[in-house]
C-alpha cells in the first residue's frame, strides 16, 4: 500500500491579506515533512476558477517547489487538464518532462478533461469535445517522450514534424494515470493501460466494483506506452491519539471541503450532454448518527480520520478490495491548524505506516 | 462559502400568499419547454438570493417558457426566470420572477404554489430551425429568446433541478420547495440567442445575461407535487429545513 497527500489548495475567504500565500507556504512545509517521514507521493491538481476550492491553477510550479525541497517522495502532476485549449499537448510534455529531470526521475503524470462548466466555459472549450482531445493527447505523450522527433496528425491537434525536448529522465516515461471522477472512466484507464487515480469519494462496494473491473480490463489493453496497472482512491486524513478529538477536527474539515465544493457548477448541471455524467457533491457523506446502525462518530465510511487503530482498519478495508494506494487531502480551507495537520502527519507515519509496509501487521 | 446577501425584510413584503401546504399534485401533459440558459451578469453572484440559498459560480440564468395545450388546468404558457444556487449542498434554482397567459391555469398556479406569475402574453413557436419564446407586458416585450438548430438528444440527457421561492406561509416567510418531475418524451439541444431581455420586469433590475450556455427544447409530462419542505429563508437550509407533508 502506497501513501500519498493530495493538494486542491482551498484558500478560505477573504483572499487578500496574505491567505493564499499561506495555503502555499503550509503545503510545502507539509510536503517536506511527508518526504521526511515517509509518503511516497504528492499530487497536486490544476483547477481554474474555482473560488475557494481549489487556487491550484499553476501546479507544474508548485511542484517544481516540492521537488526542489524533498529528496524521495514522488510528484504527482495531477491532474493536468489535456485539451488544447487549456494546455496544448506539447507544452503538457515538455513541462512534465523538464518536471521530471528537475525532480530526479519522480514524477508521475496525471491527465484529466475538467468537470466543471465554470472552467471549460472559462477557456471556451465545448464539452462534448473533450473526452475525444484527452484522448488524443494522452496517446500523444507516450511518443513525444520516447520518439526522436515526432509528428502528429490528428483531430484536436496537428504538429509537423518536430523535437520535443527535453525528454523525460524516467524509461521509457514518467507513469500516466487519469483521474477518475465519472463512474466509467476507471474503464477508460484500464482500456489504455493507465492508472486509475480516484479524486471522487467512493464507498467500499463501490471502489471495489471499480477496481476488480479495472484489473479485469487491463489484461487485454491496448496500452498506449508502459503500461501503469494501480488504483489509488482518495481519502481525508486526520490522525490524533484521541479519537474524539480526531472526529470533531476531522469532521470539522470534511464539512469545509463540502462547503467549498458546493459552490462548482458541474457541466452537466449547466450543459446538456451525454459527454459528461451528473455529478453530485463530490464530498463523502456523512456516516448516520446516533440512534441508527450506523457509526456514531458521524465519520464517513472508509475515512482516514480517527485514531491510528481506526485508522488502520479503514485502510485495511481500502487494500482487502484491491487498492494500490491512497492519497489523503490534509485540511479544507484551512479548517485545521497546521501544527495540528504536521503532527497528523507525523502521527500516521509513525503508527499506521508500518502495518502497510513489508511485515507489517 | 459565499452566501446570500438580499434583504430577508424586502423579500418578505414583497412575498407572495401560499394558503395552505395541502394542493394537490398536479400533472400537465405534454408540455412544450424552451430552456434558455445564460451565466448570470450585472449583479454580484451572492445579491439576488437570501441568506439561506448559496450561489453557484458562475450563476446560471434559466429562462423556462412552457405552453400547455391542455390538461387540468386547460391551455396557458408560463414563462419563469431562476437561479442556480445550492441550498446546504443541494443544487435548487431560486425563482425570481414569472409571467403567465392563459386563465384560469394563471390563478390556480399562484393558488396553489405561490408562483406570483404576473398576466402577460406568454408566446412559444416552435419551428425545424428555431423554437422561439417571448413575453410581453402591456404592448411591450421583456423577454424575446430563440433556440437556434435543435439537435435531438437522448431524453435522459437533460437535468431539471428542483426550485425554491419565498412565499408568506402558513408558518411564515418560507422558501417554498417544488420539486417538479418531468417524464420527457422529446428532448433537443439548440444554440441560445436573446433579443429581449428586461431584468427589471421579472424582478432583479441591474441582472444581465451576460454569457450564453445552452437551450434545450423539450415535451414533457410535468408533475408539480404537493409541496413537502420549506425551509426559512434567513438561516442555512441545514438548520431552516422543515417538511410539511
Amino acid at each position: 500500500m502506497k501513501f500519498g497527500i493530495f493538494y486542491e489548495l482551498s484558500v478560505p475567504r477573504p483572499f487578500a491579506g496574505g491567505a493564499e500565500r499561506s495555503v502555499y507556504e503550509n503545503a510545502l512545509e507539509q510536503v517536506r515533512v511527508a518526504d521526511e517521514v515517509g509518503f511516497d507521493f504528492v499530487w497536486a491538481v490544476e483547477h481554474h476558477f474555482l473560488e475557494e476550492y481549489s487556487h491550484c491553477s499553476a501546479p507544474e510550479l508548485f511542484l517544481t517547489a516540492c521537488a526542489m525541497q524533498t529528496k524521495r517522495i514522488r510528484v504527482g502532476h495531477g491532474a493536468v487538464v489535456c485539451v488544447p485549449a487549456m494546455n496544448h499537448p506539447i507544452r503538457i510534455a515538455e513541462r512534465a518532462a523538464v518536471l521530471d529531470i528537475l525532480s530526479g526521475g519522480r514524477l508521475e503524470l496525471g491527465t484529466a478533461r475538467s468537470s466543471t462548466w465554470s472552467e471549460l466555459a472559462g477557456f471556451q472549450i465545448d464539452p462534448d469535445t473533450t473526452k475525444q482531445t484527452w484522448d488524443e493527447t494522452i496517446r500523444a505523450l507516450p511518443r513525444m517522450w520516447t520518439e526522436e522527433r515526432f509528428s502528429w496528425s490528428g483531430t484536436s491537434f496537428s504538429v509537423p514534424e518536430r523535437a520535443i525536448l527535453p525528454k523525460p529522465v524516467q524509461q521509457p516515461h514518467p507513469p500516466l494515470w487519469v483521474t477518475v471522477t465519472t463512474p466509467g472512466t476507471e474503464l477508460d484507464a484500464a482500456e489504455r493501460g493507465i492508472g486509475c487515480l480516484g479524486v471522487a469519494a467512493a464507498s467500499f462496494k463501490e471502489q471495489e466494483r471499480r477496481t476488480a473491473e479495472y484489473h479485469r480490463r487491463i489484461r487485454s489493453c491496448s496500452p498506449i506506452g508502459a503500461v501503469n496497472e494501480q488504483v489509488a482512491t482518495l481519502n481525508f486524513l486526520y490522525c490524533h491519539e484521541d479519537g474524539a478529538e480526531a472526529a470533531r477536527s476531522g469532521l470539522a474539515m470534511l464539512g469545509a471541503f463540502g462547503q467549498s465544493n458546493a459552490h462548482l457548477l458541474f457541466t452537466r448541471e449547466a450543459y446538456p450532454t451525454r459527454a459528461y455524467g451528473s455529478l453530485a457533491n463530490l464530498a463523502p457523506a456523512p456516516a448516520r448518527r446516533e440512534g441508527s446502525p450506523g457509526d456514531p462518530s458521524g465519520i464517513p465510511e472508509g475515512m482516514a480520520i480517527g485514531d491510528p487503530d481506526r485508522i488502520i482498519r479503514a485502510i485495511k478495508e481500502w487494500e482487502s478490495i484491491g487498492v494500490d494506494g491512497v492519497n489523503f487531502l490534509l485540511n479544507a480551507l484551512e479548517q485545521i491548524p497546521q501544527r495540528q495537520v504536521l503532527a497528523s502527519l507525523r502521527l500516521f507515519a509513525r503508527d499506521v505506516m508500518p502495518a502497510f509496509r513489508k511485515g507489517g501487521r | 462559502m459565499l452566501a446570500g446577501s438580499a434583504d430577508v425584510g424586502a423579500l418578505a413584503r414583497r412575498a407572495p400568499k401560499l394558503a395552505s401546504f395541502d394542493g394537490e399534485a398536479l400533472t400537465l401533459p405534454g408540455v412544450e419547454i424552451l430552456q434558455v440558459t445564460y451565466e448570470l451578469g450585472g449583479v454580484a453572484p451572492e445579491a439576488p438570493f437570501p441568506p439561506a440559498l448559496h450561489p453557484t459560480l458562475p450563476v446560471l440564468a434559466v429562462l423556462a417558457v412552457w405552453r400547455a395545450a391542455a390538461g387540468p388546468l386547460g391551455p396557458f404558457a408560463l414563462a419563469q426566470w431562476k437561479l442556480s444556487c445550492r441550498s446546504g449542498a443541494r443544487p435548487r434554482q431560486l425563482l425570481v420572477g414569472s409571467f403567465a397567459d392563459g386563465e384560469p391555469a394563471r390563478a390556480a398556479l399562484n393558488e396553489r404554489f405561490a408562483f406570483a406569475a404576473a398576466p402577460a402574453r406568454v408566446r412559444l413557436e416552435r419551428g425545424y430551425d428555431r423554437v422561439a419564446a417571448g413575453v410581453e407586458l402591456g404592448g411591450r416585450a421583456v423577454l424575446d429568446v430563440t433556440g437556434r438548430g435543435p439537435l435531438p438528444l437522448a431524453t435522459g440527457d437533460l437535468q431539471f433541478f428542483s426550485s425554491v421561492h419565498a412565499a408568506d406561509t402558513p408558518t411564515g416567510l418560507r422558501l417554498v420547495q417544488i420539486d417538479a418531475e418531468y417524464a420527457v418524451a422529446r428532448a433537443e439541444r439548440a444554440a441560445p440567442e436573446v433579443a429581449c431581455f428586461d431584468a427589471a420586469a421579472f424582478g432583479l433590475p441591474g441582472a444581465r445575461l451576460a454569457y450564453p450556455v445552452a437551450a434545450f427544447v423539450a415535451v414533457a409530462d410535468v408533475t408539480l407535487p404537493r409541496v413537502r419542505f420549506v425551509s426559512r429563508a434567513d438561516v442555512p437550509a441545514f438548520a431552516g429545513t422543515e417538511r410539511v407533508s
